[in-house]
């Protein structure tokens, strides 16, 4: 089985708990089929670059998971019939895909110490 | 040959991505990837940023899948 990632725009207007249960119908019969959840990335919500069925937003989601190839299909048949999906994206995933994560790590600037020592008041 | 004569200075180009080290662009990185769009949306082609065809197709590809999702501009609303 191959690793997929699959971003879905939902409607900016839904509300976390409906997110929530599209989410479980997406990731639901990956188990059943014997795939596996590998991630899910919530992105929040996000401007879009251009509107998308007269919405300016849209909520993302980024989902990481291996599944049988034939089930993609039937996915994406879902995602077109569902309304509250604005715009859905499959790609197989990179194959060292820990790489990407681990670009530009933030380095802390050390604080630095007060280099003015105090000065003696006589 | 220089066209404008020896006024005109020439800098070699070179692909910033191999200068960053960049192994594999990301489509979800759309910060990165709008140095490479123009201000109306297009992809900057090779011969003015001065990438490397390995990256550039990268590029290519990475904008394509930007645009379906969203993060980047097909084109910009602000000429029509």
């Amino acid at each position: 089985m191959k690793l997929y990632e699959t971003t879905i725009i939902f409607d900016p207007g839904l509300e976390e708990a409906r997110i929530n249960e599209e989410l479980e119908r997406v990731t639901g019969p990956i188990a059943q089929a014997g795939g596996e959840v590998v991630e899910v990335q919530r992105w929040g919500k996000k401007k879009l670059a251009y509107n998308i069925k007269k919405r300016r937003d849209g909520t993302y989601v980024h989902v990481k998971h291996k599944r049988p190839a034939p089930l993609i299909s039937e996915m994406d048949r879902r995602f077109r019939l569902n309304e509250s999906v604005l715009r859905h994206l499959t790609v197989l995933a990179p194959k060292e895909s820990p790489r990407v994560a681990e670009e530009a790590p933030k380095t802390e600037g050390a604080p630095r110490a007060a280099e003015v020592a105090p000065t003696a008041v006589e | 040959m220089a066209r404008d004569g020896e006024s005109r200075s020439y800098r070699r180009k070179f692909c910033k991505l191999c200068f960053d080290k960049v192994d594999r662009i990301d489509y979800k990185d759309d910060r990165r990837l709008s140095r490479f769009i123009t201000d109306r949306g297009k992809i900057v082609p090779r011969r003015i940023s001065g990438t490397c065809a390995r990256h550039q197709s990268q590029i290519t590809e990475a904008v394509k899948r930007a645009r379906i999702l969203a993060l980047l501009p097909f084109t910009s609303d602000q000429y029509r």
